[in-house]
């Protein structure tokens, strides 16, 4: 970003902002319902288990460098919401247990997630990319004996809650959703060890000069990023009314595309917790939107995909000018 | 020791699942069932080389299973609808896949997206493009398909399956390209460095363009068998062998002396998980069971390759 910006790079630079805002246009015109209350609060209620997954993906982004193969990226944090999901359904509906104690089993599962992964990527030094990808395999693996393939249903009062209620006249799951993000903004943008989470993922070298113990920090940003997918698993729940399987793969598609996507929103071209929160909504704006006006959903992926290309080479363009 | 670990770690661990399959259950051993194995293993390996020329030319292909699903689809179409003969259907197929090729290299070479993000692209797109045509993923089954064409999969050459004929072939075209040719030592080179590369004077432009193609063009004809073996085309079927094909490609990278992607390690990587499904099946586990057991040894076996690196 230098004073003298090329004209070619300010078209390049507004071109993702304008496609959304073009669509969006073309979304409120076409259908009658899409600039309503009631789909405003759809949208974000869609977009709940999206935005707390990506929320962790960009934290991890944020320690390990945005390159998508030497940096860091956490592909397993679906496959962790969806694991917690499957050990609370089990302990609720097939072993009688408490809401707590579900959640506290499911908590030490993405404890051991986020152990493994960091563990892969700080002491044996995998490409956070392969070491992610090949546990999250694993975990979908161990899903499959938890659940043993097949659905399980949950009726527990506090996950019908946060489906149907409301906190002060906001669906429940929005508020909730909503106070995390802000504390995950404040720890990583506002906070001393954030600047130094930052600086490890600006430049590993030169952080570690300045005496930053980075690979602490990225230890801790998988751990976070487990976190994230152990909270986002209570919104798995109370949207889908128990755990299904299978589910993780929409999921990763949506946080990866909400992260880069939010990338491409922020002023410097880079991950941010705030990014991350904006592209996962307008990801679920686009999903209610077109099925508002009837699209085929088939269509859906393909639209999600032409937009992350269009995000990204543009943004690459950009950087070329 | 540690030398010999660092070199040969992962040769050790092979060799420490296979004894432990053939003591469990002696049907392991037979060579009826070693066949079985390797012809098993035929598709993921020749889906693996592709995936072994783009990560030595520093990237990587998530796209690798749409290239195999738009094979399969081409071709199987091409019988059905068109009523080609074999011939014809297998060259429209490995065009499909091109197709699939062209579109990675427009993106990386031309747009210079990063080749995670534009193979993810190709991906998203191609998915959806699959549910679109075949309204919402229903498998186009071709039963009376020429026995040419089923033969790609079922038929033998001299009591050698086929499958296994075809693999090999593509395992020794890759292994000339890559490891014993020119051409090859330019891939290594761009992916080692792509700034010298550049500087002393690859076209690494034009390399990347026409890797991505091959790469996609190769999984394609992975994809022609699939369709054959199963008279068939199940849009999304090649996304399974996504995880596999990158697994393999790593773990032959780590046995190599410098750690680089190679065709000899890509075939030691896909045999190794070849044996895991092989011997896991044998154990008569529960299907659920299975694929957490092979997710699990797949996570340790990739740290303990990569990590045996670290000895050195």
């Amino acid at each position: 970003m230098t004073a003298a910006a090329s004209p070619l790079r300010r078209v390049l630079d507004a071109l993702p902002i304008t496609v959304f805002v073009l669509l969006f246009i073309y979304l409120s015109v076409n259908s009658n319902s899409f600039l309503s209350l009631p789909t405003l609060e759809l949208i974000l209620k869609q977009a709940v288990p999206t935005v707390l997954v990506s929320l962790g993906l960009a934290t991890v982004i944020i320690a390990g460098g945005d390159d998508v193969v030497s940096g860091g990226i956490d592909l397993s944090i679906p496959a962790t919401a969806i694991i917690c999901a499957a050990i609370v359904a089990d302990q609720l509906t097939n072993r009688e247990a408490t809401l707590i104690w579900g959640l506290v089993l499911a908590f030490g599962a993405a404890g051991v997630i986020g152990v493994v992964n960091a563990g892969l990527v700080v002491w044996v030094r995998m490409t956070p990319l392969l070491a992610t990808l090949a546990t999250s395999v694993a975990v979908v693996g161990v899903t499959k004996v938890i659940t043993e393939s097949r659905r399980i249903g949950v009726t527990d009062p506090t996950i019908v809650f946060i489906r149907d209620g409301q906190i002060a006249g906001i669906a429940a799951g929005v508020v909730l959703t909503a106070i995390v993000a802000l504390a995950f903004w404040h720890l990583v943008h506002r906070t001393r060890w954030g600047m130094n989470l930052q600086a490890t993922g600006g430049s590993r070298d030169a952080a570690q000069i300045s005496g930053i113990a980075t690979n602490r920090f990225v230890v801790q940003s998988f751990l976070l990023a487990a976190f994230t997918g152990w909270i986002a698993c209570t919104f798995v729940l109370a949207r889908g009314s128990g755990s299904s399987p299978g589910s993780e793969e929409n999921l990763l598609l949506e946080m990866v595309l909400a992260t880069f996507l939010g990338a491409a929103f922020s002023p410097r071209r880079v991950v941010t917790v705030w990014g991350a929160v904006l592209g996962a909504v307008l990801v679920s704006a686009l999903s209610v939107g077109f099925i508002s006006i009837g699209v085929n959903v088939f269509w859906t992926g393909c639209i999600k995909g032409a937009l992350i290309l269009l995000v990204v080479a543009s943004a690459a363009a950009g950087r070329a000018q | 020791m540690r030398a010999v670990l660092a070199r040969y770690g992962f040769l050790l661990i092979i060799a420490g699942f296979f004894a432990f399959f053939s003591l469990y259950n002696p049907a392991f051993l037979t060579l009826g069932n070693q066949m079985n194995m390797v012809e098993g293993s035929a598709v993921l390996l020749i889906l693996a080389l592709g995936m072994t020329l783009v990560v030595a030319l520093g990237g990587i292909d998530l796209s690798v299973g749409i290239a195999f699903d738009m094979g399969a689809a081409f071709a199987v179409v091409a019988l059905k609808e068109y009523d080609a003969s074999w011939q014809v259907a297998c060259l429209v197929g490995v065009l499909g896949g091109v197709g699939v090729g062209v579109l990675n290299a427009i993106l990386i070479v031309g747009l210079k997206v990063s080749p995670f993000m534009a193979t993810l692209g190709t991906f998203f797109i191609g998915s959806s493009v699959q549910r679109i045509f075949t309204n919402g993923g229903g498998p186009i089954s071709h039963r009376r398909m020429p026995q040419e064409y089923r033969d790609l999969a079922v038929g033998d050459v001299f009591g050698i399956p086929t499958e296994i004929i075809i693999a090999a072939v593509v395992l020794i075209l890759y292994f000339i390209f890559l490891e014993r040719s020119i051409l090859g030592k330019r891939v290594h080179a761009i992916g080692l460095q792509r700034s010298a590369a550049n500087v002393a004077g690859i076209p690494v432009r034009k390399y990347m363009f026409v890797a991505f193609i091959i790469a996609s063009a190769t999984c394609a004809i992975g994809g022609l068998i699939g369709s054959a073996n199963i008279r068939m085309f199940t849009p999304l079927a090649g996304f399974s062998y996504l995880l596999d094909a990158i697994a393999a490609v790593f773990i032959g990278a780590s046995i190599h002396p410098k750690g680089r992607p190679n065709v000899i390690g890509t075939l030691i990587g896909v045999l190794f998980l070849g044996m895991i499904g092989n011997g896991l099946n044998l154990m008569g586990l529960n299907f659920n069971l299975k694929d957490a057991l092979s997710g699990l040894i797949l996570v340790g076996a990739l740290a303990l390759a990569v990590g045996q690196k670290r000895l050195r």
